[in-house]
């Protein structure tokens, strides 16, 4: 026997109740921001009470105590600003829910239990944008019906029944069963689509109040710094970091072979790099396009149109941007009356950034120009370079020898256009890739170059800065990803594996031009399996729930209401049009047929299956339907004749009750009773044309009987 | 006579369209409400979109709570059956009975009980399935005697999650007539005992005692051939039988002067002695000022005798009762 059918009532009542919590307390606390304590205070309160059972409340003032301690302990952090005011109303919310669950017992206790279970999914819909928090919001839907519907009943029957006729239902099996159950869940579907409904219909006029974004503990990507003396090895982390999709599109087969520029580090630390620190000039546009770039725009444009969707952990702040010149940057936001708008800021050395950078995930698009010219293009250049890249000619104060003399060896005499492709190419061709970290070493720059002469992209990228800077060429680290796949959802992603490292080398009149040193084999990240496939899979998913839910404005709204319009307009122009003959009406035609077909076929099956569930004592002959059918018809003429008839009337009963009430149907009713019993049990046939006869032959006694009386009237 | 006179109220009682409804919160509805408009007010505030889809979801439920709860009453007959007799102070059962005409969906949770008339009490019926018929009961101590009315039934339901009752009130007018209290009667005293029953007229009937004897007539009863003395006379002799007459009792009751207790009391003791009587098989009159019951018996009379003093009213201006000639009068003085 399954759990489900040795449930009785008050435990499903229960289970329902800890589930709804447990998934309303899930719903909020995968934001990660309710603390690991909390989590398990949560957790193992539940699974004592359960397991436990505690039905005393002798140290329930003990508990208050705590309670109140807790509020005024976080009134004072809220006050002070430590705590933000949703996440400690949260935390209250759960130490709430703890106690109540904890001491539950009375209709009160359950009562506030799923009224605090609905503050908890609002805590996570303020904490979280996550798509868990739908699946969270899904079981959540499911298990609060159920609650809400069984605690209804536990206390109907509480309230209305002797409380041991109430112990006997509470604590028996008729009541609950999977059926029982399976309807309550369809219930909720039902309410969830009414939810969908109304999410969809509501006006989104916001007021912008009060607005908290959901963030995101950042776990990877784009910090300031890179420290190359970390050991261990460069993680394949297969999570997406942006979806994005381009114009002009590239084939959906293959990878994506393009570089994603983050950030700019030129501070050489001794381990590493680090952004510069000037001061902020306050751009808040893009910067314009240098001469050369300009010209060879102008002669061979090649515009391309990203609309990125950057997960903001990942993207700490910073506006990606494809290869290329970035020409603008254009947010989407919800619309709010009040709500603070992205905004775009220009650093100096050219990076961009959007702020309020905890506004979570982040939407724009961003046109570049790929426009650029070739090497042959930009060599000549000179070397006359402006006083702000000073900071991209520095070298370290000590650096090896050898280092020296490879620079000198790789760039002596030639154009720095040529001096830059030689490093690359010998960096590229002589040296092997591999994400192992070198591990402690005092110069990591030379322990790559002569000694393991293997490492990952930093390293590469590292490497032909310093050769290029010791030559006097400025060069500068540059961060962000490379590559991308195509998903079946139809944008790319790009992975927070993905994260390579490059170079940037300046040229007077062309500005920063790319050069990327690391052997294509090691940018990017190979990620594969199913693993790396599931990822992507979820990822679709949150897209979507990102794209259809979390970011569903005012415009969203009004494009969705007037497509369904559309689609409703044209529905009856179609049909208005149709006429017998003409193609409209064939194909509505056709398309209502086939509806008609699916719909027919779908509920034929449907009876199919469910005959099929039923025992083989009930598969009755069609002479034995017809009986059933026909005295079920002959009862309900004579219940409305007033002939008082209960589910148990035997037929024998029927014939006697019908005498003492209609006199003169009785006869009819004898004939009747003895040809359905002869059908039902004794393998007679009933045609349909002698039911037929019957029942009429009934009817016409029932009239006959009304008439002389002028109708006896029925009690109501 | 039936004191429960279902539908003699038909022609004065307002009639209840079938689509009236009444909606009312229950405690958690009203907490489920201003939640719902603090969590719509906290969506439209914030522009959260999550918060949005939890306020659908909130008023979707209040939405599906709304279609269930009018399918639950739908089609719903509620049929009230009345007890035979009630007497003050003693518990009466009154039967609810709800058949659910829908042929698919069950209706879950619906009470039903009484609006409007001089009884309160209702029923629970848990889950009534599609085409079937429940009966369920409450008890109600009458603390009056005379007429109680009852108007509407009123079928409720707070399914499926208890935030809201929903109510379809139900013409249902019927009477119930409350027997006086009843009351340890008078001991019977001794010489009443000795003859209890039936009493002799002086005339031929059907009782046991002989009353004459006579030639006997071919073709009677051989029962009625006295044996004895035709065996004596050598020829068959017949034997009349006495009839036999009940003893006639009159209980008379002269309330003219009593008002309040004094009144309940003497109607009350009017009401034992006139069942004591009945049950020690006589017939009993009864004679109060201005109505008079014929003697007679069984349980008919009884109900009819009841009946009588149930609706008895303090009348000052009434004539004196008037007793039974031919009875022995049993008076109640007031």
């Amino acid at each position: 026997v399954s759990p489900v059918r040795r449930m009785t009532l008050l435990r499903a009542q229960e289970w329902a109740g800890t589930l709804a919590l447990a998934a309303a307390f899930g719903a909020c606390a995968i934001s990660g921001e309710l603390g690991v304590g909390l989590v398990l205070l949560f957790f193992g309160a539940a699974a004592a009470a359960s397991i436990l059972r505690p039905s005393t409340r002798r140290y329930e003032w003990a508990w208050t105590t705590l309670l109140g301690a807790a509020f005024l302990l976080q009134a004072a952090q809220i006050a002070s600003g430590r705590l933000d005011i949703v996440l400690g109303a949260a935390q209250f919310t759960v130490l709430l829910a703890v106690h109540r669950l904890w001491h539950r017992g009375s209709r009160r206790d359950e009562w506030l239990l799923l009224l605090l279970s609905v503050l908890l999914v609002c805590a996570g819909a303020a904490l979280s944008a996550e798509l868990l928090f739908g699946l969270c919001f899904l079981c959540y839907a499911v298990a609060a019906t159920w609650a809400l519907a069984l605690t209804y009943l536990r206390f109907e029957i509480e309230s209305a029944r002797t409380p041991e006729h109430a112990a006997m239902l509470l604590n028996g099996r008729r009541l609950v069963t999977p059926g029982v159950l399976a309807a309550l869940a369809s219930l909720s579907l039902a309410a969830l689509v009414g939810s969908a409904a109304i999410f969809v219909t509501f006006p989104r006029v916001t007021i912008g109040g009060l607005r908290r974004s959901s963030s995101s503990i950042p776990i990877a990507g784009l910090g300031d710094q890179i420290d190359l003396l970390r050991h261990g090895v460069v993680a394949d982390d297969p999570r997406v970091v942006l979806r994005v999709q381009l114009d002009p599109s590239p084939s959906a087969h293959g990878e994506l072979t393009t570089h994603w520029r983050a950030r700019s580090l030129e501070v050489w630390t001794g381990r590493g790099w680090r952004a510069r620190t000037d001061v902020w000039g306050g751009a808040t546009s893009t910067a314009p396009m240098p001469p050369v770039r300009r010209a060879e725009a102008y002669r061979r444009p090649d515009p391309l149109v990203a609309d990125i969707e950057a997960v903001a952990g990942f993207s700490a702040g910073v506006v990606l941007v494809p290869e290329g010149w970035p020409m603008g940057v254009t947010f989407h936001g919800p619309l709010t009356a009040r709500g603070t708008q992205t905004r775009l800021l220009r650093a100096p050395n050219g990076d961009l950034f959007y702020t309020p950078a905890e506004m979570g995930d982040v939407h724009y698009v961003v046109r570049t120009e790929r426009a650029l010219p070739d090497l042959d293009g930009l060599r000549g250049s000179g070397t006359t370079y402006p006083r702000e890249i000073a900071v991209d000619l520095e070298v370290p104060d000590h650096v090896d020898e050898r280092v020296r003399r490879l620079s000198r060896l790789l760039t002596a005499g030639k154009d720095p256009v040529d001096a830059a492709a030689a490093v690359e190419l010998w960096l590229t061709k002589s040296l092997g890739y591999t994400r192992e970290l070198p591990g402690p070493q005092s110069d990591p720059i030379a322990h790559f170059l002569f000694e393991s002469r293997r490492g990952h992209c930093e390293l590469f990228s590292s490497a032909m800065v310093i050769l290029l800077r010791l030559a006097g060429i400025p060069a500068r680290n540059v961060t962000g990803y490379y590559g991308g796949v195509h998903t079946g959802a139809g944008y790319w992603a790009v992975r927070a594996g993905d994260a390579h490292s490059w170079v940037e080398v300046y040229v007077p009149g062309a500005g920063f031009v790319p050069f990327d040193p690391t052997p294509p084999s090691g940018r990017g990240s190979a990620q594969k399996g199913w693993w790396a496939e599931a990822v992507l899979v979820w990822d679709g998913l949150s897209q979507r729930w990102r794209a259809f839910v979390v970011d569903y404005d005012l415009l969203s709204q009004r494009r969705t209401i007037a497509r369904i319009a559309t689609a409703l307009r044209e529905t009856g122009k179609r049909l208005s049009r149709a006429r017998p003959g003409t193609p409209e009406f064939r194909e509505a035609a056709f398309q209502i047929a086939l509806s008609l077909l699916v719909v027919v076929g779908g509920i034929a099956l449907l009876r199919r299956v469910r005959h099929r569930g039923r025992p083989a004592s009930d598969a009755l002959t069609a002479d034995q339907r017809r009986a059933r059918k026909l005295w079920q018809r002959a009862r309900e003429r004579l219940d409305r004749e007033g002939v008082p008839l209960t589910p148990a009337t035997s037929p024998r009963e029927t014939i006697r009750w019908t005498a003492q009430h209609k006199p003169p149907a009785a006869p009819a009713v004898e004939r009747l009773a003895s040809v359905v019993l002869a059908a039902r049990w004794g393998g007679e046939r009933l045609p349909p044309w002698r039911a037929r006869t019957l029942l009429q032959e009934l009817q016409q006694q029932l009239r006959r009987s009304n008439a002389p009386a002028g109708g006896e009237s029925r009690k109501t | 006579v039936s004191v429960a006179r279902a539908g003699a109220l038909t022609a004065r009682a307002r009639v209840v369209p079938a689509w009236k409804r009444r909606l009312s919160f229950t405690p958690l509805g009203r907490w489920y409400v201003a939640l719902t408009v603090a969590i719509g007010f906290a969506a439209i505030n914030t522009g959260n979109n999550l918060l949005f889809l939890v306020l659908g979801l909130l008023l979707s439920s209040i939405v599906v709570s709304g279609i269930l709860s009018e399918t639950s009453l739908r089609a719903v007959r509620v049929e009230r059956r009345l007890p035979i007799s009630a007497s003050v102070g003693a518990e009466a059962l009154v039967a609810l009975i709800a058949r659910n005409g829908k042929p698919r969906a069950p209706s879950v949770g619906l009470t039903v009980r009484e609006k409007g008339g001089d009884v309160a009490g209702q029923g629970l019926f848990l889950v009534l399935g599609p085409g079937r018929s429940e009966e369920v009961s409450y008890r109600f101590t009458p603390a009056r005697r005379g007429v109680h009315r009852f108007d509407q039934l009123e079928v409720a339901t707070r399914a499926p999650f208890g935030l809201f009752e929903k109510v379809r009130p139900l013409s249902a007018p019927a009477e119930l007539i409350v027997f006086p209290r009843r009351i340890a009667p008078p001991p019977l005293e001794p010489r009443q005992l000795a003859r209890e029953g039936e009493s002799s007229t002086g005339r031929a009937g059907h009782g046991l005692e002989m009353h004459a004897l006579r030639d006997y007539r071919p073709g009677e009863d051989a029962r009625s051939i006295h044996w004895r003395s035709s065996a004596r006379a050598g020829k068959l002799i017949g034997v009349d039988r006495e009839q036999e007459r009940r003893r006639q009792v009159c209980v008379v009751l002269d309330h003219r002067r009593a008002t309040g207790a004094a009144l309940e009391t003497a109607v009350e003791r009017a009401a034992a002695l006139f069942e004591r009587e009945l049950d020690s098989g006589a017939e009993v009159s009864l004679a109060l000022c201005g109505e008079r019951l014929p003697a007679g018996s069984g349980e008919r009379h009884r109900i009819a005798g009841l009946t009588l003093l149930a609706l008895l009213d303090a009348s000052s201006g009434a004539p004196p009762p008037v007793p039974d000639r031919d009875a022995s009068v049993l008076e109640v003085v007031a």
